[in-house]
């Protein structure tokens, strides 16, 4: 009844989105970490011919991820406090996803809106309320006083990882709670039944069932923070601004600001994106293999 | 007399009449070659000096090596009649001009005021390069000027349209070292890097001690209220003058790789905060001890005091004459003006003692180097405290003997920023 190209067509807006808006930036990056600078503006000059790539500050760049070199430190606290904190939103968000997902049918909608609420502020505000939340004088240190949990109450703003990782949490927990609802909603409840059915508890109905179906949700949700997570640099800058909670980001971000050297910020930027390419690629393999599995 | 870079001249003189063909092909032919060849030019005009090169082979200013900057072009005739109608476009940094007098400028002369900012030297040569900002006027820094007139981003000033910069400003600064003869800019503050700090959190007299600069590294006490300047050289350069090294433009790695070495030192002591925001953390206690400007300490007392708090605890030292680094920056009437006569015209106004004060007094802090703007003056009228007189900057303080953070060659800049970046990342 349709042309077989018709429905081709409705992929369109995205692949232009993606040529636009992710391929040909992303080329961009590689052309200048490939490239020279402006002798005068000291802009970037990008190498758009791979014939014309120099590849030596990349590979200077790289070397620096070596062990004891330059960039080892910021790469282990990155990654500790990326892991750390996807691991506090899994704990978090996924009681919150289980919850909406099964328990609620009234507030669910309720829930669901309460849930998008944070993205009506932006995130640098979100972060902006925490440095007046946790001052000195702030309130959580006043409700510590006053509660007398504590007598000397924590400096949370002065170069403490602690914060910097609340600080990613909070910002990006709604994110992961989102595609984990909907994963969890996705699973067939006739499973669940069945299971019960046959005599698991509660408990080991969740541990057998929802568990192991909504595998891929955990690893798409913590793959949409973790990506964006493993790139920040406002999240330690305004809840710390101390060197001891710099994250990578912070690197690049000195080297694409200004100055002579941006190729080394877009080599930082093409090896950040490879370490985060490998994480993707085994959420695909696992996406792709339950898939097989749900076929067969 | 104004120095000008002798080859450039015959080019757009020759240009200006009607040609022959064969005549227009050899002007044409000609002036490739002498664009080609005007980086090699202008390095042979300055040969002489034997000071490194920085953009378009313009020598790197120094306050004792001065540097005329050359001419590609002629400044505008005198006595021509401002322009009128449309948009007049300011390029700042923001928050550092007061909108309402450049609205009244632009009203007075029947103009639309578009102010539009930048947040750092970078984007703003960026944006102009790449004509995605057409200012008018631009605010630059000296150590950005090289970059600016070898990329033809800024035009020649006519001083006849200027009067109050030989009326009003600072001798040393009527011919500053950066641009001799005020060929393109004119100054617009002037401030020096220092200490900042609150007597009711930090015991120390810090203007008393041997070396001041060695409070950041016997802090441990004010752990956490602490703060350095994020800026790669202001960083470094703290730590060099801890060590009484005043060679603060110096490229060579291993004087910058000792500086690091004492700068990450600071980390275990005082794990200082790294940001340029000590203007309102330090009238908000947020911080007690910070590497600062001293148009911040201004700033803090003119505008960020809370309520309650007079400002009487506030403190800035800063190193004698050729021991700590002062700046300054400017405007500059950018090429792609449409209306160059009113451009100059802010310049002058900019210039002009009751602006200038207010602009200072009512919002930026920031000082301008006025003749009529003296500590006393200051004082008297109650803009500055007596306590915060050290933050107040003189004539002699600028000029030959002073020290000041000047352009790099691009080698030198990778040395500091790489340098910078390993102190950022704390490890």
């Amino acid at each position: 009844m349709y042309p077989k190209w018709l429905w081709a067509v409705f992929a369109l807006p995205g692949v232009v989105w993606l040529i636009l808006l992710f391929l040909t930036p992303f080329y961009a990056v590689i052309g200048v970490a490939f490239g020279g600078v402006d002798p005068i503006f000291q802009n970037p000059l990008p190498a758009w011919n791979p014939l014309d790539w120099d590849f030596t500050s990349f590979l200077d760049t790289l070397r620096g991820f070596l062990p004891g070199r330059t960039y080892w430190g910021i790469f282990l606290r990155t990654t500790e406090y990326v892991a750390i904190a996807l691991s506090l939103c899994l704990l978090i968000g996924y009681p919150v996803a289980y919850y909406i997902s099964r328990h609620t049918r009234r507030t669910k909608s309720l829930l669901l809106a309460l849930l998008i609420l944070p993205f009506w502020v932006s995130y640098l505000m979100r972060m902006l309320a925490w440095v007046n939340l946790f001052a000195p004088e702030g309130y959580v240190n006043g409700f510590l006083r006053w509660s007398h949990l504590v007598t000397t109450p924590p400096d949370w703003l002065n170069g403490n990882p602690v914060s910097v990782i609340l600080g990613l949490v909070y910002g990006y927990i709604p994110y992961l709670i989102l595609p984990l609802l909907a994963s969890l909603d996705r699973i067939d409840k006739s499973l669940l039944e069945a299971a019960r059915d046959l005599g698991a508890s509660p408990f080991s109905a969740f541990l057998q069932v929802t568990l192991p179906l909504s595998k891929t949700g955990i690893l798409g949700a913590s793959v949409i923070i973790a990506l964006p997570m493993f790139g920040d640099y406002y999240t330690p800058n305004i809840v710390s601004g101390s060197p001891k909670t710099s994250m990578l980001g912070n690197q690049i971000d000195i080297y694409f600001h200004g100055g002579p050297q941006p190729s080394v910020g877009a080599a930082l930027t093409l090896i950040l994106s490879a370490f985060l390419g490998v994480l993707m690629a085994y959420y695909m393999y696992t996406v792709s293999k339950a898939q097989r599995e749900s076929q067969a | 007399m104004k120095d000008r870079d002798p080859e450039a001249k015959p080019a757009t003189t020759a240009l200006r009449g009607s040609l022959s063909r064969r005549r227009a092909l050899k002007t044409i032919g000609g002036a490739g070659l002498v664009a080609s060849a005007a980086p090699f030019i202008v390095r042979r005009a300055f040969a002489d000096s034997a000071q490194p090169m920085g953009p378009g082979g313009i020598p790197l200013a120094r306050p004792e090596h001065p540097v005329t900057l050359p001419m590609y072009e002629d400044p505008l005739k005198a006595g021509m009649a401002p322009e009128t109608g449309g948009d007049f476009v300011v390029y700042v940094y923001a928050d550092y001009i007061d909108k309402g007098l450049v609205n009244e400028f632009c009203k007075a002369h029947g103009v639309n005021m578009q102010l539009t900012t930048y947040d750092s030297q970078d984007e703003a040569i960026t944006k102009q390069a790449t004509h995605a900002v057409r200012p008018d006027v631009v605010n630059i820094t000296p150590d950005r000027l090289a970059q600016g007139v070898a990329g033809k981003l800024i035009k020649p000033i006519n001083h006849s349209y200027i009067p109050n910069l030989a009326a009003n400003v600072w001798d040393g600064l009527q011919s500053p070292f950066y641009d001799v003869g005020s060929q393109y800019t004119v100054p617009y503050t002037v401030y020096k890097t220092g200490i900042g700090w609150r007597t009711d959190k930090v015991s120390e007299d810090i203007a008393k001690l041997d070396n001041p600069w060695s409070i950041f590294w016997n802090a441990k006490k004010y752990t956490g209220y602490v703060g350095v300047l994020d800026d790669a050289r202001e960083s470094l350069v703290m730590a060099m003058l801890y060590r009484q090294f005043y060679d603060i433009n110096t490229e060579d790695p291993a004087e910058i790789d000792k500086a690091l070495t004492d700068l990450k030192a600071l980390i275990p002591i005082c794990n200082p905060k790294i940001n340029i925001t000590e203007y309102q953390t330090l009238a908000t206690k947020q911080s007690w001890l910070h590497q600062s400007w001293s148009g911040d300490l201004l700033g803090a007392y003119v505008n960020y005091l809370p309520a309650g708090d007079d400002g009487s605890s506030l403190r800035f030292w800063s190193a004698p004459k050729g021991k700590g680094p002062i700046q300054n920056d400017c405007w500059a009437v950018s090429s792609s003006t449409t209306k160059p006569v009113l451009a100059h015209m802010f310049l002058n106004y900019i210039l002009d003692q009751d602006v200038a004060f207010n602009n200072f007094a009512k919002f930026t802090g920031y000082q301008p180097p006025q003749k009529s703007m003296t500590a006393d003056a200051l004082i008297a009228k109650k803009i500055v405290p007596e306590t915060l007189r050290t933050a107040v900057m003189g004539p002699e303080d600028v000029g030959a003997g002073s020290l000041q953070e000047c352009t790099l060659t691009s080698a030198g800049q990778k040395l500091w920023q790489s340098a910078y970046a390993k102190f950022n990342s704390g490890t």
